[in-house]
């Protein structure tokens, strides 16, 4: 037997370039592979630690010719704690990408709103730098983004870059702090900030599941068709490729079929 | 293609030591009370009379713990596969039966590297079953006690002798090696064939209709206060999908050695509470309910729409392994009484 | 080597003893199976059974002996250490007389490894302090059956449950602790038996009873007496029974009238009506069996507390016949065989007393050396001793006294008090810390052996891999050691040491390994190498005659709630976890179903404290404080808090009570004192984002 296989559940070896706290707890990595990988905003990776473990991070970037990807980490249990420890020039072992990406040719001629909270932001990050360089072919974009405290916004400079170049860009905290004089609240509050045609828009949403279904709940309200109402869903996850069956929820695994679902697949598949 | 024989009872001995020469031969033997599937030394140890042995093949293609690949000095990935080429003797024709939607699941779409190996340098030698067990209920599947495709190489008891029926080439090829051993099927050999399926058919204590369980959990007529009574009896022990030759779960854990990183696949079961595990201990499944529901769900309702077959062949290993005694034939022979009483 | 192996074995986690297959693929352990034939687990296992094969081969397994020096662990071989042992043991002895070393033997090891430790103990060092985790868990009920029937261990046999009429529990929550006994139970209630919990909690078992009574921790005695009072009123007692075998029932009588059932509600907080048609369920059926664990135990009144069981039994005549007597659920797999092998400080094997001469004699001839006449000192005695500087060298086999001891803080200080400690394990644990040498042991996949389960059937364990590293099995270093010290031990496997064992100890004396092979082991008493073994006891006759009315009284727990720690806390075992937690918490699937320590609370008092489900609250008893999780649940009854303790970081072991029973100084594990205060994580948000359900969604 001499046919060799391409295992999937090896990883592949990509150096840590550049590493960027964008918070207390929430970090920036930017890592080189050795060879080119292709993906797209939604998709994500099972990024590896040996001795540590294995998680899924979605990719925070663009597709590039540099062979560079960034990840947004957050430090949240035993295998990110470890990689928050890593130093630039460490290596990370990433396999991917996995997952159906966001259908961003439903953005295409319409509005485009996006619905951030937390660290859902990551993901969504390359939707807002694919919407600025397909300016023309969309109409409008807008992002609500919401997060616990000022201090725990991140991507700020982008939110600052996006905002001039012609974003819609609407922040709102949970728990302001001094010399906060933005909105506070649930980005739910804030619909009406969003300067869209609900009805013939496409809306990306990402966030803390409870953030998501109220979300949902409203667009869906204000007349959104809900195959445009796309979110990304989360899961437990340890083989990213529909093997394992952690991800497995009612009817879908969420590492194949998703992790990115219409609202009309979440309603009809039972997976919120 | 299916091309048949005799193989006179005499032979058997003979033929299964020359299969042993070739590769490592497996086979029920029986051992301190039990009969279990191992490597077979003595030849006289194989024993035929316990349809659906614990726990199923499916170890032999995805055992319950596997090393994937070792990693030395934090860069060098060392892929670890089996490479031997098995035999294994005895198999029941559920058994095969699984194979078939296991094959779908492991091989497409993302292919799994060491089930692929495995499956492809392992030989199933299949026997009719004409004395199933009274757990068994493939029959209401069409997944045993005989099959009529999808084996490699079938073996049928006519007494003194066994009708041979090998399944596809490879197999034709392994029969063809010790062609000296096998005669040409007579007329009254197929006909003996068909008589031992007629009178094992007519042994089966349980029928069970899937389809008809299927339907009925579809029209929404099982309440939450039925699996509620089911699930009060869960040990949480996951045996019934760790002896399940349908359930492909797992786990991958990483051992830290002084001399490298072993990264493990283990067999898991969705039945624990942690294994939806997300960060921060959110347990989406927390409620035992959710867990028994999602595995009789996904048996009954979601294989068949993603693989074109129920999770279940009717082995009936559940049956024997449940300490609380709500493996899938109870449970659907109960909602089959509750349907009966609606 | 053979690519599919597959050999039979026993569980190396509980007393239900279940059979299980060990699946070997070129030399490397690859999974676990049932065995389908195996009279108590028949084709099943637990989910700890299930995952046995794992921490076998953890990257954490001791690999090598170790010297400490200079506060560091170091590597050497085999000889070295022994040496080292061998020589600073003779040094202590001599120094300040055998009785400054004490031993503690293990209810993990084989039969034979406890039989040889005792033999180390006695007839090398000559001492009696030689004792194991029994003490802490059902040394109650060695003392308190023994001294009533002239047995302690469960009278019937686990296959027999299915055939019983009334199932009668207290303090055992036998489904997540014995999960096999307790798929025997859910089959007997299947087939109509009748299921009576007794217990504080609301455990698993109890969602199938038919009645269960939630009694006060602390007051099982109470309760009994009340039943028993009840039976004797309504003339339900077996007059045949008591009179022809057993005695003292007068005295006893006088006692249970004190007894009233007005009283015994107040004490309890059980209704008379609930008391009562216990009474007469449990007295008017004759195969009734009795099941406890630790739950009637670990308490003070532990002895008082298996007593007035027994008393129950014999009071209704429910002893002596299948599927009809009296049963000790034992925790760890092989307690009982390290009971009966006496690894106890007052019995050699066999329960043959050490003040017994001509026991003794018997032993010293044997053995060709004088042996020690005072029994020694108990688990909790030593660590007092040590703790006084009386004991200076302490050898602990596979044993975890810093997890598992009450009053953690105070055995801490005594082992650093200690000359030399040494740990002989498979895993590095809480107590290696202040180890001396560290000597390491075979897990039970590599040796050979015999265990004995809760329903005394004596098992053979079969050796799957070879040791690891450089690990021995428990005998192997037994017998070098003593050989060292100037006594020969020469056995060429365990078969030869379970010879010497069947020579000494009637009960085993047809226990040979080669008989043990063609069945699944064999039940004691099985005194000659024809006998079949027993599947029941006291059949015809009590074991030692006539059985005993031994009289008891009611005493609360040794430290009741007050105004500054006003709940009771009780301690145990969870389903995923084990003991101290060495194997279990290293094997991926029970780490990751319960990886945090947590206190269970009833919804209404977590509500007075104003705790919320999963947020932080610390627990503090008069002797130490954890912090834990919290988990609301009505599992547990107002004014009683649980708390698991396998956790070595949140060690429940920490708060609670080292208050001892007289007789058998058990520890008071199950009830103390406590308070709980919430801890407030300052980055709480505060919950204003209403839960939308998507159900909502669906109707629009
Ligand atoms: C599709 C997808 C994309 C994600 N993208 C990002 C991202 O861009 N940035 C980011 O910070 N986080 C992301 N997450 C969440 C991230 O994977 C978890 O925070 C992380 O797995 C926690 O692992 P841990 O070992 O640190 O935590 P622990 O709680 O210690 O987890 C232990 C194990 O449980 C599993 N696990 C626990 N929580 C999760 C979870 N939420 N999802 C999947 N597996 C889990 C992992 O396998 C892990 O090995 C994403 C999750 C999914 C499913
Ligand atoms: S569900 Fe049970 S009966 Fe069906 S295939 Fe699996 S183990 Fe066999
Ligand atoms: S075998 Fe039975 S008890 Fe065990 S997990 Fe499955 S359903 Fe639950
Ligand atoms: S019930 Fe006990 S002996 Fe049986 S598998 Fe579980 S832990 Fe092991
Ligand atoms: S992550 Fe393994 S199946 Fe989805």
């Amino acid at each position: 037997m001499t046919k060799t296989y391409r295992n999937i559940y090896i990883p592949e070896r990509t150096e840590i370039k550049e590493k960027l706290y964008l918070t207390g707890d929430v970090c920036l990595f930017r890592v080189e592979s050795e060879r080119p990988f292709e993906y797209n905003p939604g998709q994500f990776f099972m990024v590896s630690l040996w001795g540590a473990g294995e998680v899924p991070i979605s990719v925070a970037s663009l597709s590039n010719k540099r062979r560079e990807i960034e990840f947004c980490i957050r430090r949240a249990g035993k295998v990110t704690s470890a990689i928050h420890e890593l130093q630039e020039g460490n290596f990370l072992w990433i396999r991917g990408p996995y997952g159906k990406a966001f259908p961003l040719e439903y953005a295409i001629g319409r509005d485009v709103l996006i619905v951030g909270g937390g660290i859902g932001l990551a993901p969504l990050r390359p939707v807002l730098q694919w919407g600025l360089q397909n300016k023309n072919s969309i109409k409008k974009i807008s992002l609500l983004y919401g997060a616990r405290t000022p201090e725990d916004i991140i991507f700020k400079e982008d939110l600052q870059e996006w905002a001039e170049k012609g974003i819609n860009v609407v922040l709102t905290v949970d728990r302001p702090g001094d010399g906060w004089d933005g909105n506070i609240g649930l980005v739910t509050t804030l619909w009406h900030k969003a300067e869209i045609d609900f009805k013939d828009a496409v809306s990306f949403i990402c966030g803390p599941e409870v953030m998501i279904k109220a979300a949902i709940k409203d667009l869906f309200f204000f007349g959104m068709p809900e195959e445009r109402i796309i979110t990304t869903l989360e899961a437990h996850m340890k083989c990213g490729v529909g093997k394992c069956g952690h991800c497995y929820n009612g009817e879908k695994y969420i590492c194949t079929d998703g992790p990115v679902f219409t609202y009309k697949e979440i309603k009809e598949f039972n997976l919120l | 293609m299916t091309k048949e024989w005799i193989l006179p009872k005499g032979h058997l001995s003979y033929w299964l030591r020359q299969l042993r020469n070739t590769a490592s031969l497996i086979a029920p033997l029986r051992v301190d009370g039990d009969i279990v599937f191992k490597s077979l030394e003595n030849i006289h140890e194989v024993s035929l009379d316990n349809p659906a042995l614990l726990p199923s093949p499916k170890e032999f293609l995805f055992p319950q713990q596997e090393s994937l690949f070792w990693v030395e000095d934090g860069t060098k990935v060392r892929q670890l596969y089996n490479n031997e080429k098995r035999f294994v003797f005895g198999v029941r024709s559920c058994d095969i039966s699984a194979l078939r939607l296991l094959d779908r699941f492991y091989l497409e779409g993302y292919e799994d590297p060491y089930y692929s190996l495995r499956r492809k340098n392992t030989v199933f030698i299949s026997i009719v079953c004409n004395n199933p067990d009274p757990t068994c209920f493939c029959i209401g599947l069409g997944t045993g006690p005989y099959l009529e495709k999808g084996f490699d190489i079938q073996l049928t008891d006519l007494g003194d002798r066994y009708f041979v029926q090998a399944g596809n080439t490879k197999a034709i090829r392994i029969i063809r090696q010790w062609k000296f051993l096998f005669n040409k099927p007579k007329r009254v050999d197929y006909e003996d064939q068909y008589e031992v399926f007629l009178s094992s058919k007519a042994r089966f204590q349980k029928r069970i209709s899937l389809e008809n369980v299927r339907e009925y959990i579809l029209a929404g007529k099982v309440k939450d206060s039925f699996w509620g009574s089911v699930t009060e009896r869960c040990f949480e022990c996951g045996g019934c999908v760790y002896e399940c030759p349908l359930c492909t779960c797992f786990t991958v854990t990483d051992r830290v050695y002084s001399f490298g990183i072993d990264r493990v696949r283990l067999w898991d079961t969705c039945l624990f509470k942690g294994f939806t595990r997300m960060a921060g201990g959110i347990l989406p499944n927390e409620k035992k309910i959710l867990r028994t529901k999602r595995w009789y769900y996904h048996k009954l309702i979601h294989y068949p729409d993603v693989l074109g077959g129920f999770g279940c062949v009717g082995c009936g290993r559940c049956t024997v392994t449940c300490p609380g005694k709500i493996d899938m034939a109870t449970i659907a022979i109960k909602l089959r009484d509750l349907q009966d009483n609606d | 080597m053979i690519a599919m192996d597959k050999i039979l074995t026993v569980c190396p986690y509980c007393g239900c003893g279940c059979g299980l297959y060990l699946h070997v693929d070129r030399g490397r352990l690859v999974g676990v199976s049932p065995s389908k034939s195996h009279p108590v687990n028949r084709g099943s296992l637990c989910v700890k059974g299930w995952n046995a094969h794992e921490f076998v081969i953890h990257p954490d397994r001791l690999l090598s002996p170790m010297i400490k020096d200079k506060g560091e662990f170091r590597e050497c071989t085999w000889d070295i250490a022994l040496d080292y042992v061998a020589h600073r043991l003779m040094e202590i002895r001599d120094r300040h007389g055998p009785d400054s070393i004490g031993i503690l033997s293990s209810a993990k090891c084989t039969n034979e490894e406890n039989y040889l430790m005792m033999k180390f103990a006695r007839a090398v060092v000559g001492t009696n302090n030689i004792d194991h985790c029994a003490r802490l868990c059902h040394s109650s009920t060695v003392g308190g059956l023994a001294a009533a029937f002239g047995s302690g261990a469960m009278t019937n046999s686990i296959s027999e449950i299915r055939d019983a009429k009334v199932l009668f529990v207290i303090g055992s929550n036998t489904t997540e602790q014995h999960p096999m006994i307790g798929m025997h139970m859910l089959d007997a209630v299947d087939r109509g038996a009748i299921l009576i919990v007794a217990d504080p909690r609301r455990p698993q078992i109890a969602e199938f009873a038919h009645i269960h009574l939630r009694h006060k921790p602390g007051t099982d005695v109470a309760l009994l007496m009340g039943i028993m009072h009840i039976i004797v009123n309504e003339g339900l007692v077996d007059i045949d029974f008591v009179r022809r075998r057993t005695e003292n029932f007068d005295t006893f009588e006088r006692i249970l009238r004190d007894f009233h059932p007005h009283a015994v509600e107040r004490i309890t907080g059980v209704g008379i009506e609930e008391i009562r048609r216990v009474a007469r369920i449990y007295a008017m059926e004759k195969r009734s069996m009795l099941f406890y664990a630790m739950g009637i135990t670990q308490h003070i009144t532990g002895v008082d507390n298996v007593r007035a069981c027994a008393n129950l039994v014999m009071l209704t005549g429910h002893i002596g016949l299948p599927s009809s007597g009296i049963n000790p659920l034992r925790g760890q797999n092989n307690v009982q065989g390290a009971c009966d092998m006496g690894a106890l400080p007052n019995v050699y094997s066999g329960y043959q007393t050490v003040t017994n001469p001509r026991a003794r004699r018997k032993f010293e001839r044997a053995w060709k050396r004088k042996l020690p006449l005072k029994p020694g000192l108990t688990v909790v005695e030593m660590t007092e001793a040590a703790y006084e500087g009386r004991l200076k060298a302490l050898y602990i086999m596979g044993e975890n006294p810093l997890l598992s001891d009450p009053d953690l803080n105070h055995v801490n200080e005594a082992m650093k008090r200690l000359d030399l400690l040494i740990v002989q394990d498979i895993f590095p644990n809480e107590t290696m810390q202040y180890a001396h040498v560290v000597l390491p042991a075979c897990s039970f996949a590599e040796k050979d052996g015999t265990f004995t389960n809760t329903e005394r059937r004596v098992q053979l364990l079969r050796k799957a891999i070879e040791p690891l590293g450089n690990s021995r099995p428990d005998w192997e270093i037994i017998t070098e050691l003593s050989r060292r010290m100037g006594y020969d031990m020469k056995y060429r496997g365990t078969y030869e040491i379970m010879e010497e064992i069947a020579l000494l100890t009637p009960s085993y004396g047809g226990m040979l390994h080669h008989r043990l092979r063609e069945v699944h082991g064999l039940q004691w008493p099985c005194p000659d190498v024809a006998h079949p073994g027993t599947p029941f006891l006291h059949r015809k006759k009590i074991a030692k005659g006539l059985g005993t009315f031994i009289t008891v009284e009611f005493k609360p727990p040794a430290e009741l709630p007050d105004d500054e720690y006003p709940f009771i806390l009780t301690t145990g075992r969870i389903y995923f976890h084990y003991h101290t937690g060495t194997m279990c918490r290293r094997t991926s699937v029970l780490e990751r179903e319960e990886p945090e320590c947590y206190v269970e609370i009833n919804p209404d008092d977590a509500e007075v404290l104003h705790i919320k489900d999963k947020s932080q609250v610390r627990v503090s008893s008069r002797r130490g404080s954890i912090t834990v999780f919290a988990r609301v649940t009505d599992r547990t009854p107002q004014g009683v808090v649980f708390i698991p303790f396998h956790y070595s970081e949140a060690a429940a072991n920490l708060l609670t009570n080292a208050a001892l029973d007289p007789t058998v100084k058990i520890p008071e594990y199950k009830v103390c004192a406590v308070k709980v205060e919430p801890l407030i994580k300052e980055d709480r948000r505060p919950r204003s984002i209403k839960i939308v359900d998507l159900e909502d969604l669906r109707i629009t």
